[in-house]
């Protein structure tokens, strides 16, 4: 799509903020218009990265379970988790990864709570590798106009 | 004139049937607090020879909102502490009957003149009056920590809850809003919620009265940096005094980016103030356990938010703007809290 969709979003954004808003009344509206803008803001910010994002996380999501699956001592996981391990994205569409992602970190979830209750070493590890993969997950998530 | 005048009139001629010539003015809808529609308008009417008028906000029960609370909880806090030394308000009238403007209201005197924006606190003149305004800021929530809710009348208002379950109560209330309202799985607070309930925390020493959304954002403040309103009380309920103070350091509200809370002050002056004010102690490892509930807490709400506007409920677009601007600032922060952050 020409013009590039970062450079229209920014240009609308812009419109929004400094051409719309000022002349917007009431003030409920105007600050309306205003958060509208950084709604686009945002949009063009994930515009991007979007898809990648959630290659690279479903990607990195299936590797620990096909590391978790040689770690859990529940059967039933262990079997969801190789299954888990095993698949791939079939498709780039956002909405498909967008849905495998859901799936994965559902799994992701029964996965912590499991490996937290059991002992040893190799429990120890792979509940760090989770909490490396879960710290990863708000980088590949981070907004430039976020608090922190 | 807004459609709302007329009727807001005839609600206050019945509730001021003695005066003469009454008329709503300027009736407008502005942003103000996560739950109700807010209105600002003018009340004006002749009192015998006296020529009134009163400016007046208006807080109306929406069809969706960020948080579902009790109107009556957020009047009776603002009735009962005003003319103390937490400045509120004056709470006017309360109405439950949906009759008069399609959906319960609540009517408060308006403290106009000041501002409350968590971005415009950074710019001056506000910026050189940083440090007063966390002083005092601080020590009114020191002042609402140290309150009486039975001498303020508000044990028969809010839910009582014994020191011991505070905790378990609000832990299991923001944990049903994300079971409810998640419209994707939340690894990171479902982690957060299980080393919480593996680590309750101590309990207070009685039940005290907690704002429930103590920040910067929820306060007036004036051009030489003093808070002159403390608002938004709809989560206001009983319980651990450390939840507010916690709530209050929130990293998410570090709106200046560079860790000063609330975009103010350090995280330890924060806390060294509210100590002396409040007389208390914030037990480190305590507050830790309450920082990690207010990431919960918040995520539920940024959750709820999301799906409001998704479910099509409210689609005020500051809804969608919360859940994408806070919900992984809100991870980062629980992250953080953990000491899991890389």
């Amino acid at each position: 799509m020409k013009p590039d969709v970062p450079k229209v979003l920014e240009i609308l954004a812009g419109r929004f903020l400094f051409d719309i808003a000022p002349n917007v009344a009431p003030s409920y509206r105007q600050s309306s218009v205003g958060v509208s803008a950084m709604l686009l803001g945002i949009v063009r910010e994930e515009w991007d990265r979007a898809a990648a994002r959630r290659v690279d996380e479903n990607a990195s999501l299936r590797a620990l379970f096909r590391e978790g699956a040689g770690v859990v001592t529940d059967t039933n996981l262990r079997r969801r988790l190789e299954a888990a391990g095993a698949s791939s994205d079939a498709s780039l569409l956002i909405s498909e990864l967008e849905k495998a992602n859901d799936a994965l970190r559902a799994l992701l979830i029964e996965l912590h709570a499991s490996v937290e209750q059991q002992s040893g070493a190799a429990a120890r590890a792979l509940e760090d590798a989770i909490w490396r993969e879960l710290a990863a997950s708000t980088e590949r998530r981070k907004l430039a106009i976020a608090p922190f | 004139m807004h459609e709302l005048a007329p009727r807001i009139a005839r609600y206050a001629k019945s509730r001021l049937p003695q005066v003469a010539e009454l008329e709503v003015a300027d009736v407008e809808r502005i942003h103000g607090g996560a739950s109700r529609e807010t209105y600002r308008l003018k009340l004006r009417y002749r009192d015998g020879a006296n020529a009134i008028e009163r400016r007046l906000i208006l807080r109306r029960d929406p069809p969706g909102s960020l948080i579902e609370t009790d109107r009556a909880i957020e009047f009776a806090a603002y009735q009962a502490f005003h003319a103390t030394s937490v400045p509120v308000p004056e709470a006017l009238w309360l109405e439950n009957d949906p009759s008069h403007l399609d959906y319960p209201f609540f009517v408060m005197e308006e403290l106009s003149g000041f501002d409350a924006s968590p971005q415009n606190i950074l710019m001056p003149p506000y910026a050189a009056h940083h440090e007063k305004l966390a002083r005092q800021k601080w020590s009114i929530l020191g002042e609402i920590a140290t309150a009486d809710p039975e001498k303020l009348g508000l044990v028969g208002v809010m839910k009582p809850v014994a020191p011991v379950d505070a905790w378990r109560r609000e832990l299991d209330h923001w944990t049903g809003v994300i079971d409810e309202d998640e419209l994707a799985p939340q690894p990171i607070m479902r982690a957060a919620i299980r080393f919480l309930r593996r680590n309750p925390p101590p309990a207070p020493a009685r039940a005290h009265v907690v704002h429930g959304d103590y920040r910067t954002g929820n306060f007036l403040y004036d051009k030489e940096g003093n808070v002159r309103g403390i608002l938004d009380w709809e989560m206001a309920h009983l319980g651990d005094p450390l939840e507010d103070l916690a709530w209050s350091l929130n990293r998410v509200w570090c709106w200046a980016r560079d860790g000063r809370v609330g975009g103010l002050t350090s995280k330890q002056n924060a806390i060294r103030i509210w100590e002396s004010a409040s007389g208390l102690r914030a037990d480190p490892e305590a507050l830790r356990w309450w920082e990690l509930f207010s990431s919960v807490k918040g995520q539920a709400i940024w959750i709820s938010s999301g799906r409001e506007y998704q479910t099509g409920k409210n689609q005020d677009p500051v809804l969608a703007l919360s859940g994408w601007w806070l919900m992984n600032a809100q991870d980062r922060a629980a992250l953080e809290t953990l000491g899991k952050l890389a």
